[in-house]
């Protein structure tokens, strides 16, 4: 359980980042790992509470997160990795980029401060790579059944690993031209360093699974054929739609949806675009809107390509702040202001602004126009309305618009149409608990199924998924007769 | 009796008075028989009236055969009878129908004619059923004397001609239809009269008992105090042998092992009259009747009483005991024959010439004796009970442990226990034959070797056998670092085995009684030297012959076995010692109903091997492949033994069991339990093996050293186990089967765990066959690489995993809507525990309610504020949680009208006066547990209520420990003890060994808090329902049901989840034993263990309970979030921790407690107005509006049934709630007219000096007095030598309990046990009557457990005491000429002095204080248990000093010679002193700290709350 009275002993450390002096001059990881040495350390603040909040309510992995800190404090790192790998398919990339709800939810945060329990996440990975102890996937048996994934986001890259485990033979299908979806084009290399995915894609191609890139089910492959060779399929498309601001103007040019913005960057970054290809930032004047953590990549990304000045705007009020390391609304997520490191590049940060038109010359965007607005709460329904606050428009010179506003739902492409797959209110793809679709053998998971979320969370819907095209092969096949 | 409730007599108790008069010469007189009855008439207070108030338990007395009475009696019934010695005089109950007492009279006459005798004549013995009770009378049978002659026939022949009439009638009149016939006695010897009476009720029912010419050499008594009130004519001793006080634990094991014997009974006495006896022990009787049956079998048969006693009873004979070779060798010997009748008994017994008595090992009961001058002796379990002139006492003694007594009435002499026991041992020479004849394979428990282990094998196995990772790192790696069990805190809220989804371990389906009340559990540490683990397996002979041979048995130190002990066994070419090898495979591919076969295929082959002549078998599970599963080891095993048993073979072999089924001690204690006489985890021990070669765990350890250690956790569990249950030895604790089942149905259980409780049914060996067959699939069907094992989660919350009540998203809710003080999100909560399709933990999630009654509207049902007023926070004491939260909890309750209970740890003072504010941390309900911390006469009548604390939901049966570093000085200072110094709980209350005890704690706490309701806390188990028919019958006011899943306290992780049973059946079978006793109206009903909701509010009231407890959740509304980490003191919130950096941490507020129980009462409310209740009280009782909830499909539930649940039975017309509690007779307290005379001293504080005459029927004295004082004056009390009592004769128990500051209490006579208890600053002085003759330094003058839990005064005893003095002394100071076994056990302060020779084990957990100790034979050192203490000379000038003073006062105010003649040569018994002292504070830190040290840094104590 770690150290009985460690969490009296030391007090919490995170990782470091580089002096944004530095890093915001290259697309490389801003972050500074603790040493091996520091992440023992840390993990011996875990209590191994008899209700672990982190494990049970904070990761949607419920990852073992009190057994593995224990391992971590013991020196037991091989072990620490099984017990990791146990339930995280991806560790690599969560122990990067994961929010870490646990941390909120660590019962050391209700009135100290958090076990820093992705570093030790982290560090159980990356040393388990460095040992030679991550291997390609080795099934016990073939089963001689085949398996389709869309997609190979998290969702899908976490399916097809738990159903080649069972012994299935796995195809991944992926529309763009390298595997990893969001993890690749989502995220900035200055986040998650691309290699780390081409470490595990490799592995994966080692392990057997087969991907297909560069092709679009129901386009260049009809779902007919699909169905038709594969007994399975698991739809992890990610939910492509994004929101769009419908504002006068929006048709200029210079206004741009995030996902294509970073896209684009983290192509350059890794040699498949030229840079002249790109959207680039360089020396314009940059607006984001949206608050998020995609806005806050389209920060980070618009200052290492050299933009004049970065703007970024929310709808939703200023969060209050909040400095202390425990948190206030243990075990949730707080509503806090969070400035990540982007932000400490450079940004000019404003809330509760509205978008009212884009204003352009040449077809080009020139300038927006916003209003200010005010939120309340309606006491009878709990809602939030917003009403505009009279005489408070403004405009703002810009050369280039990020619209980082999030994702309506799953692009309803053909696979969904041609399918015919019932969809949930929100658009996207309807599943039972089993994570099928209406459609007998189709599952589906991620984004596509829940919306943008988070990538712990799409993991573990792809773990989800393969248990349940698992359960489904062997009670259609009645291979195996569990008593 | 009846089936369709939980009621079943198999779990009555009793306790007792007994005694005897007899004429050491043999002459008989009916003055005797007066002086038997006098002496019953004293015990009365130790006997027990049912719900009449009238009806007696039992008394009764077996008298020689007043031969010149019968002669002339018969003579009116036209007949004549033989010389005395000639005849055999029959008593027997008949049934009331003259027609049926024709048919059964007609049987005798056959039977008796069958066997060549003849009837001599019938006799109706009158009697006068008019002084009988209202029970006792309707159930009175038709009392009838046959007299029977042999021709040619008399003495010892003629006894065991008349042993096999009556053993045959008796089971001719069993295939008769009328039931209640039944013999007394039959006998040429002797003759029983007894009843359903009250003690003085004998000799007015039974005239002839008065008549002058009724004589007799002796009189054996007896008054039973039972746990029932059932009508029961024949279970009133004395039986024909035997009168008992106290009980039998081991019972099962001990009758099925006779039965299995039957098989191979010889005897050329009997011939073949042998089958004629059969069965041995008669079905239907008590644990007394079924001793008596075999004592008798084993005298008839040729063995004089002393030695079939000393079978049957023996004493402990370890190494550790210091005592002749032969006698151990006796024993060892006869250990190999016969397993012990294990158990708290003071017997008393004859063979109608001679008479004696005996005490089990451990000594728990009392027996005092006196021997007269004029060739009388007296035992009794009291002294006093006849009154006898000082100047013909000849000698007062006790029993010891394990000691007899003997009046040969043939030789007129008294032999005392070393000469009994000299002469038997050496009857034949068992020492030799034990040494040429035992068994010990050479190797055998030798260092193992380390084991290869490959780790894929392994993995496969250890999933097979169901391992998770959580055993492994919180059970087999802390037994092995600690070489203990391991710690939990918080309870168990984990669902049952039936209810989980999971495949689970076969012992989950298992829970293990435990002792509360009835007989005390035994401390396996401190009083270890009573307990042991060796025991002898093999082949057993002829029980009624003796030959070397019986001992040609394997000999086991203990019953754990290596690998290595194994493969040498099944090499074992020890001639005529063979031993065989089976396996407990099945053929996975049966499928579940495959199991069965194989069951009964495994019987069959191991009835084989016995037939073969094999000695020992053992069982295996090893080999496991695809194509095999494990049969669980524990149904292989329990199908085998009972197999066997039922074939009369089970003694023909031993078993052994290699099992990978063996983790923690619940699976060991199990396969013992059903019959295993040893057991190989191989497992296990590849795991430890296996994670030592890897570098997980144990680096600084040897392989060797890890077996050993793991080996030295079990066998420390084991005892534990078994001395929950009071049982000192594996062999009779091996096949006693002292579990009950929780979710397995009544065929299954009947077929493979006979005899075991199953209560609400449950799965079948199907099922159990399924669970096995789920994990052998998980191991062998779907290999996977790299697999990691389960996570686990029976401990510690996984999601995924096992179901928890209290899950994170409850907690979180919870606390939220305290905080908020939002019902609405208290109702998200309350949903979260009452939706039990979702999270199916508890029984009751299974309930519905039937809405037979019309709803009433919520306005009419009664308020919330008087509903919250039935609400009490469960017993956590200061110490085991912070004071804030302590506080907190007591503010918040006070202020609801609520109470709160303070737990067992004492209170501070300061918290009896409300603060600025008005507001008060006075617990209302204040705890009395076995280490009596910080109780005193002040705290006591700080109290609404006491609550008696016999077991504790966490860990009953068990004591524990409060480790030193937890003792900060405030806590010492409450609790009475030195800061940084380990506190022991012992695990019995050493007042209570039984029921009779219990009942006498309670008028010990009535006298000393008047007006204080007294309560009774017990744990769930089957037979709760008897033990709280007892404690009604003790006169409490309130008896408190704990389900066995509850408590906050530290325990062990074994007893969090294997000890006790859920509430729900607990409760139910309180309620009913109440209701059919008739003594529900006249007793409260309180229930705790997992309460959270509303909803468990209504279920707990409808099932009979008026009061309502939450522990654990008071503690989550006031910031606890399920750490579990109670015991290590880092409780990050600030509840269970008195490290004050976390205590600063700690959040609760009144508020939120008091928001939680209001919603509690508000939705308890809304339910009530729902079923129509407008009442707490119309719902209590109201079972039959219960329901089972058929919507909840769940594969392994459906098979439970809860109609014997939701019975009720039929009332008599009676209210089936409380309607007032009986008051207590005051008749005979003493105290009533103290105080009226004390006034002067009570009110002005002037001297008073009163005297007054004291007999054993006087009890609690002092304790009513001392609550006057304490109630005007606190602890300070009155000023020194204020008020003097001066009393003379013999007190009863209690004398001077609870005595306060200032009052003098003068004792010319003698004591009863308890002198002194509570000691609470007072003085008392005690002295023989003046005109003895005897030496006082030699006789018992006060009984057993005297200054128990005193915590200040003086006192000064010219005379001895008895077994353990001033036990968790605290602060007194006395002086006493000598002591018995177990002195200063548990000693915390305070200073004694012993002016003569102490018993063995003295100081033993004696943590704090100084003892003084005259050795004058130099052999202290070996009776004193050296663990904490240490032993010097006195030579510190204050220390002389000290003793010098202390001595002279003794010698002035109780004028002892033996003091005066110490200090007249003072300079030289000076050197003889030593001073027993206990490591001090220092020390205890350092090695604290060295413990810590070596156990890495986990925490290993349990810890007490």
């Amino acid at each position: 359980m770690g150290k009985i009275t460690g969490f009296l002993e030391h007090r919490r450390a995170e990782p470091g980042h580089r002096p944004p002096a530095e890093r915001v001059n290259d697309f490389n990881d801003v972050t500074v790992p603790l040493s091996p040495e520091e992440v023992r350390v840390q993990a011996a603040r875990c209590m191994d509470c008899g209700v672990p909040f982190c494990h049970s309510l904070g990761c949607p992995l419920a990852n073992y997160i009190p057994d593995w800190n224990d391992l971590v404090y013991r020196g037991r790192m091989e072990e620490a990795l099984r017990c990791l790998e146990a339930t995280n398919p991806l560790p690599e990339v969560t122990g990067r980029i994961c929010p870490a709800l646990c941390e909120m939810s660590c019962t050391l945060a209700i009135n100290d401060s958090p076990v820093s329990i992705k570093a030790i996440e982290l560090e159980i990975i990356e040393h388990g790579f460095a040992r030679g102890w991550v291997r390609p996937i080795r099934p016990v048996r073939e089963r001689g059944v085949e398996v389709a994934v869309i997609g190979s986001g998290p969702a899908g890259l976490a399916a097809a690993m738990r159903l080649r485990e069972h012994g299935y033979a796995v195809t991944v299908y992926e529309k763009d031209a390298l595997p990893g979806g969001i993890l690749r084009y989502g995220i900035p290399n200055f986040k998650l360093e691309k290699h780390v995915l081409d470490r595990r894609i490799a592995l994966l191609r080692e392990s057997g699974i087969t991907f297909v890139c560069g092709v679009r089910i129901g386009e260049d492959i009809s779902v007919r054929y699909l169905r038709s060779q594969f007994p399975a399929m698991v739809i992890a498309a990610g939910a492509g739609t994004p929101r769009d601001v419908p504002v006068p103007g929006r048709e200029l040019q210079g206004i741009h949806f995030a996902m294509e913005y970073l896209g684009m960057a983290t192509e350059v970054v890794c040699g498949l675009l030229t840079a002249d290809r790109c959207i680039s930032a360089h020396g314009k004047r940059v607006l984001v809107i949206g608050g998020g953590d995609t806005g806050a990549d389209c920060v980070g990304t618009a200052n290492r390509q050299g933009a004049v000045a970065v703007h970024q705007y929310e709808i939703m009020p200023r969060p209050p702040e909040w400095t202390e390391p425990r948190n206030p609304r243990w075990p949730e997520w707080p509503v806090v202001l969070r400035t990540s490191t982007s932000h400490e590049e450079g940004v000019e940060r404003d809330w509760a602004v509205a978008t009212k038109q884009f204003i352009g010359e040449n077809g080009r965007v020139t300038a927006a126009e916003f209003v200010r607005v005010a939120w309340e709460r309606d006491p009878a329904t709990g809602k939030m309305s917003m009403r505009e606050l009279p005489e408070t428009h403004f405009r703002l010179p810009v050369d280039l618009v990020l619209l980082a506003t999030g994702f309506v739902h799953v692009e309803h492409g053909r696979f969904v149409t041609d399918l015919q797959l019932k969809l949930n209110p929100a658009g996207n793809i309807a599943v039972d608990a089993a994570s099928m679709t209406s459609v007998p053998g189709v599952f589906a998971a991620g984004d596509a199924v829940a919306g943008a979320s988070l990538v712990v969370r799409a993991l573990s819907q792809g773990v989800r998924a393969a248990a349940g095209v698992h359960a489904y092969l062997n009670r259609s096949s009645g291979a195996a007769t569990r008593p | 009796m009846n089936a369709t409730v939980l009621y079943d007599s198999r779990y009555e108790h009793d306790a007792c008075g007994v005694g005897f008069v007899v004429d050491i010469r043999g002459t008989a007189s009916h003055q005797t028989v007066t002086d038997g009855i006098t002496v019953l008439k004293n015990l009365v207070h130790r006997g027990a009236v049912g719900g009449d108030l009238t009806t007696g338990d039992g008394a009764g007395m077996l008298v020689r055969i007043p031969h010149r009475f019968f002669s002339r009696t018969v003579r009116d019934h036209g007949f004549e009878l033989g010389e005395p010695g000639t005849y055999g005089v029959g008593f027997l109950f008949m049934p009331p129908d003259t027609e049926e007492q024709t048919v059964l009279a007609r049987m005798v006459k056959e039977v008796v004619e069958s066997e060549g005798g003849r009837i001599l004549g019938w006799r109706d013995v009158p009697v006068r059923p008019d002084t009988l009770g209202d029970i006792a009378r309707r159930t009175m049978p038709f009392m009838r004397q046959v007299f029977v002659q042999f021709d040619g026939l008399d003495g010892d022949p003629l006894e065991r001609k008349l042993y096999v009439v009556r053993k045959v009638v008796q089971r001719r009149a069993r295939e008769l239809p009328p039931e209640r016939f039944y013999v007394a006695s039959l006998s040429a010897r002797t003759v029983v009269y007894k009843g359903m009476f009250v003690a003085p009720q004998l000799e007015e029912f039974y005239p002839d008992l008065s008549e002058q010419d009724f004589e007799s050499a002796f009189a054996l008594v007896h008054a039973r105090y039972s746990t029932n009130t059932f009508p029961s004519w024949p279970l009133a001793q004395p039986f024909r042998h035997i009168a008992h006080n106290g009980e039998i634990n081991t019972l099962r094991g001990n009758i099925n092992g006779m039965a299995a014997r039957e098989g191979t009974l010889r005897s050329p006495l009997f011939g073949d009259d042998i089958v004629k006896l059969f069965p041995i022990v008669t079905p239907g009787g008590s644990d007394s009747a079924a001793f008596d049956n075999v004592l008798e079998l084993l005298t008839m048969a040729g063995r004089s009483i002393a030695h079939a006693m000393m079978m049957m009873v023996p004493e402990p004979f370890g190494q550790k005991f210091h005592m002749s070779e032969d006698k151990r060798a006796f024993y060892e010997y006869h250990a190999a024959i016969m397993e012990p009748w294990d158990g708290p008994a003071a017997i008393a017994f004859t063979d109608g010439v001679s008479i004696g008595a005996a005490l089990d090992r451990n000594g728990l009961r009392p027996a005092r004796y006196t021997i007269t001058r004029s060739g009388r002796m007296v035992l009794a379990s009291e002294t006093g009970v006849l009154d006898i002139p000082p100047e013909d006492v000849l000698e007062k003694g006790l029993l010891g442990p394990g000691t007899m007594i003997l009046v040969d009435t043939a030789a007129g002499r008294v032999r005392k226990n070393d000469e009994i026991k000299a002469q038997v041992s050496r009857t034949r020479l068992y020492r030799r034959w034990l040494q040429e004849n035992r068994i010990q394979l050479s190797g055998l428990f030798e260092s193992p070797h380390p084991l290869p282990v490959d780790r894929q094998v392994l993995t496969t196995a250890q999933i097979t056998f169901g391992y998770t990772h959580e055993d492994i790192t919180t059970t087999l790696v802390p037994m092995v670092e600690t070489a203990q069990e391991p710690v939990g805190s918080m309870g168990d809220d984990e669902a049952p085995a039936v209810l989980s989804e999971r495949p689970q371990s076969f012992t989950r389906y298992f829970k293990q009684l435990f002792a509360q009340v009835t007989n005390p559990p035994i401390d396996p540490y401190r009083e270890s030297l009573v307990m042991s683990l060796m025991s002898f397996i093999g082949r057993e002979r002829n029980l009624l012959e003796e030959t070397p041979e019986h001992c040609r048995l394997l000999k086991l130190a203990h019953p754990v076995l290596t690998n290595d002990d194994v493969d040498r066994l099944l090499a074992n070419t020890a001639g005529d010692f063979r031993c065989a090898g089976t396996s407990m495979l099945f053929p996975a591919a049966d499928g579940p109903e495959g199991m069965e076969p194989a069951v009964g295929r495994l019987c069959d082959t191991v009835e084989r091997l016995v037939d073969d002549g094999y000695a020992v078998i053992v069982l295996s599970d090893r080999g496991c492949d695809a194509a095999h599963a494990p049969i669980p080891a524990l149904l292989a095993v329990s199908a085998v033994h009972n197999h066997l048993v039922r074939r009369a073979k089970r003694h023909l072999a031993g078993l052994v069991v290699c099992t990978g089924a063996a983790v923690n001690v619940m699976d060991f204690a199990t396969l013992i339990g059903y019959g295993a006489g040893a057991v190989n985890p191989y497992l296990a021990f590849e795991t430890l093996a296996d994670l030592k070669a890897r570098g997980a765990a144990f680096e600084r350890m040897k392989v060797e050293e890890v077996f050993e250690q793991y080996i030295t956790a079990v066998k420390k569990g084991l005892l534990k186990v078994m001395s929950k249950m009071g049982i000192s030895t594996i062999r009779s604790y091996r096949g006693a089967q002292l579990f009950e089942a929780l979710g397995l149905n009544s065929a299954f259980v009947e077929k493979y765990f006979p005899g075991t409780a199953s209560r609400i049914e449950g799965v079948g060996i199907t099922e159990i066959a399924r669970e096995t067959l789920m994990r052998h699939a998980r191991a062998w069907e779907d290999p996977r690489p790299d697999r990691i094992l389960d996570i686990g989660g029976h401990h510690r919350y996984r999601r995924d995993s096992e179901k928890h009540l209290t899950t994170p998203e409850a907690v979180v809710a919870l606390q939220r809507a305290v905080r908020e003080g939002d019902y609405t999100l208290f109702k998200e909560f309350s949903s979260r525990i009452d939706r039990q399709e979702a999270n199916l933990c508890t029984l009751r999630g299974l309930f519905t309610f039937r809405n037979v009654r019309p709803p009433v509207p919520l306005d009419e049902v009664e308020p919330e504020e008087s509903i919250v007023k039935r609400f009490v926070s469960s017993a956590m004491s200061f110490g085991s949680i912070s004071p804030e939260a302590h506080e907190t909890i007591a503010r918040a309750m006070n202020r609801l009208g609520a109470q709160s209970n303070a737990g067992e740890g004492g209170e501070d003072e300061s918290r009896y006066t409300p603060d600025w504010s008005g507001d008060t941390s006075m617990s209302k309900v204040k705890q009395v547990a076995s280490g009596r911390f910080g109780v005193t006469s002040n705290y006591l009548v700080h109290a609404q209520e006491l609550q008696i604390k016999m077991a504790q939901g966490a860990k009953p049966g068990e004591g524990g420990q409060l480790p030193g570093h937890k003792v900060d000085p405030l806590i010492a200072k409450v609790r009475h003890s030195t800061p940084g110094v380990m506190l022991i709980s012992p695990p019995p209350h050493h007042d209570i060994y039984s029921i009779e005890d219990l009942a006498q704690l309670i008028h010990d706490l009535k006298c000393a808090s008047p007006g204080a309701r007294v309560s009774v806390k017990l744990v769930a188990e089957v037979g709760v329902g008897t033990v709280a028919a007892g404690v009604a019958k003790a006169r409490a006011d309130m008896v408190l049901i704990s389900g066995g899943d509850g408590g906050t306290g530290a325990s062990p992780l074994s007893s969090i989840k294997y000890a006790g049973i859920p509430w729900e059946i607990g409760l139910a079978e309180t309620q009913q034993t109440l209701v059919l006793n008739r003594l529900r109206d006249k007793i409260r009903v309180q229930v705790d263990g997992q309460m959270r909701t509303g909803r468990d509010v209504v279920i707990a009231a409808l099932l009979g309970a008026e009061e309502f407890g939450f522990g654990t959740v008071s503690l989550m509304s006031l910031g606890c979030v399920m750490m579990r980490k109670c015991h290590l003191n880092t409780c990050p919130v600030g509840v269970a921790t008195q490290d004050p950096r976390l205590r600063a941490r700690f959040s609760g507020k009144p508020e939120h407690l008091m928001n939680y129980m209001r919603f509690v009462a508000r939705e308890a409310r809304e339910l009530m107005a729902r079923l129509g209740f407008r009442t707490v009280d119309e719902m209590v009782g109201r079972a039959d509006l219960l329901d089972v909830n058929r919507a909840i499909t769940h594969w392994k539930a459906h098979g439970l049934d809860f109609s014997r649940v939701f019975a009720v039975p039929d009332s008599g017309g009676l209210a089936r709630r409380c309607m007032g509690t009986p008051r207590m007779d005051s008749s005979a307290l003493l105290d009533t007219s103290l105080i009226e005379q004390a006034r002067e001293a009570l009110e002005h504080r002037r001297p008073v000096r009163l005297t007054t005459a004291i007999r054993n029927r006087n009890r609690s004295v002092g304790a009513r007095l001392s609550a006057e004082v304490s109630r005007r004056y606190g602890s300070a009390g009155l000023p020194p030598g204020t008020l003097h009592v001066k009393f003379s004769g013999v007190a009863g128990q209690s004398f001077g309990a609870f005595l306060a500051r200032g009052i003098t209490f003068e004792l010319e006579g003698d004591a009863n046990d308890y002198f002194g208890k509570g000691l609470s600053g007072g003085s008392l002085i005690v002295y023989p009557q003046r005109g003895s003759t005897f030496k006082s330094q030699n006789n018992i003058i006060v009984g057993n457990v005297c200054l128990f839990g005193a915590t200040a005064g003086e006192v000064f005893i010219q005379g001895m005491a008895g077994e353990r003095f001033a036990v968790r002394n605290s602060g007194a100071t006395a002086v006493v000429e000598g002591v018995g076994d177990h002195g200063c056990e548990y000693m915390t302060g305070g200073r004694v002095v012993i002016l003569g020779e102490t018993g063995v084990n003295f100081a033993a957990g004696m943590s704090g204080g100084i003892a003084y100790v005259l050795d004058t034979s130099q052999l202290f050192d070996t009776r004193c248990n050296l663990e904490m203490v240490d032993l010097e000379p006195v030579r510190d000038p204050e220390d002389i000093a000290f003793l010098r003073t202390i001595i002279r006062r003794h010698a002035e105010l109780t004028g002892s010679r033996h003091a005066d003649e110490i200090l007249r040569s003072w300079d030289d018994v000076l050197p003889a002193f030593v001073k027993v002292f206990p490591i001090d504070y220092k020390k205890a830190l350092e090695r604290i700290r060295e413990q810590q040290r070596r156990s890495s840094d986990e925490m290993t104590i349990t810890e007490e709350v």
